[in-house]
């Protein structure tokens, strides 16, 4: 009688290894200007705080709900290409580009509102920080744009379906990877004094 | 897509409703100490859940799920530091 229990192994990475090792080096950069910020802050306690309040929290709450509700939809475009639905999948990663574009919009604003006042990365630390961290992380957003849109041509002709998806759930990760850097530069710049 | 009360869309609006309480915090100007592991925790809770259910990370090597919890619980804990030392 075969008493061979079966051991349960562990589900792959979703996307592609290289897209993985990608997504580490990209959070260790992150890692590192946010410790930078944290540690000059507290080197500068009230300058930070001080220069914190002229901070537009309305645009980045809004922005922070774009990004989140983007990485839904990429969520929602993973359902629907495993499900082998393309129409739907490239539906879901538009809308999802969309968000990125509202999100750019934004902090275009943001930016315009803050240069327009004379206020540059030599201002202060805490604009340094403020205009380094978040024009970094908003190339990050056009780079994760631009995989998602070259994903989104390709699954409107047919690039991908139900057994061939791992291109999506690559530029998924990545988009995901944004969202979730921005998940921390949101409060620790704009809200946490 | 999990069950009825903890899936892709409950978490999508669990998310927006963490990310207005953080902005109320800042918006009411509350600070503290508490306030911040408070909104730090906020923000753990939204990263845990992006790398788990959005990232599908859950179930995977542990090597893997070990270098993404870790880089948000380092960063967070990390950035706590400096708060409590000033």
């Amino acid at each position: 009688m075969n008493t061979a229990i079966a051991e349960k192994e562990p589900k792959l990475l979703p996307g592609d290894l290289a897209i993985w090792f990608f997504i580490f080096m990209e959070l260790f950069v992150f890692f590192v200007a946010f410790i930078s910020y944290a540690v000059m802050r507290s080197k500068n306690v009230e300058m930070f705080n001080e220069y914190q309040l002229t901070l537009n929290t309305e645009l980045g709450a809004a922005n922070t709900i774009l990004l989140i509700t983007s990485s839904y939809f990429v969520v929602r475009a993973i359902h629907a290409i495993k499900l082998d639905d393309t129409k739907a999948c490239a539906f879901w990663l538009y809308s999802a580009l969309a968000g990125g574009a509202g999100f750019l919009i934004l902090k275009s604003f943001e930016y315009y509102d803050k240069f327009s006042h004379g206020i540059n990365l030599e201002t202060n630390t805490f604009y340094f920080f403020y205009l380094s961290l978040t024009m970094f992380h908003f190339l990050h957003v056009i780079l994760g744009m631009i995989i998602l849109l070259f994903i989104a041509i390709k699954v409107q002709r047919g690039g991908y379906g139900a057994k061939n998806h791992v291109g999506i759930e690559s530029g998924a990760s990545y988009w995901h990877m944004v969202d979730l850097v921005w998940i921390i530069l949101f409060p620790l710049v704009y809200i946490i004094r | 897509m999990m069950s009825k009360f903890y899936n892709t869309h409950t978490i999508w609006i669990a998310m927006i409703v963490l990310t207005i309480s953080t902005y109320a915090m800042g918006k009411f100007g509350y600070s503290g100490l508490g306030i911040v592991l408070f909104l730090l925790l906020t923000a753990v809770i939204k990263g845990t859940v992006i790398i788990r259910d959005f990232m599908e990370l859950k179930g995977v090597s542990f090597l893997w799920r070990a270098i993404m919890y870790g880089w948000l619980w380092i960063v967070t804990i990390a950035i706590a530091i400096t708060y409590v030392m000033t």
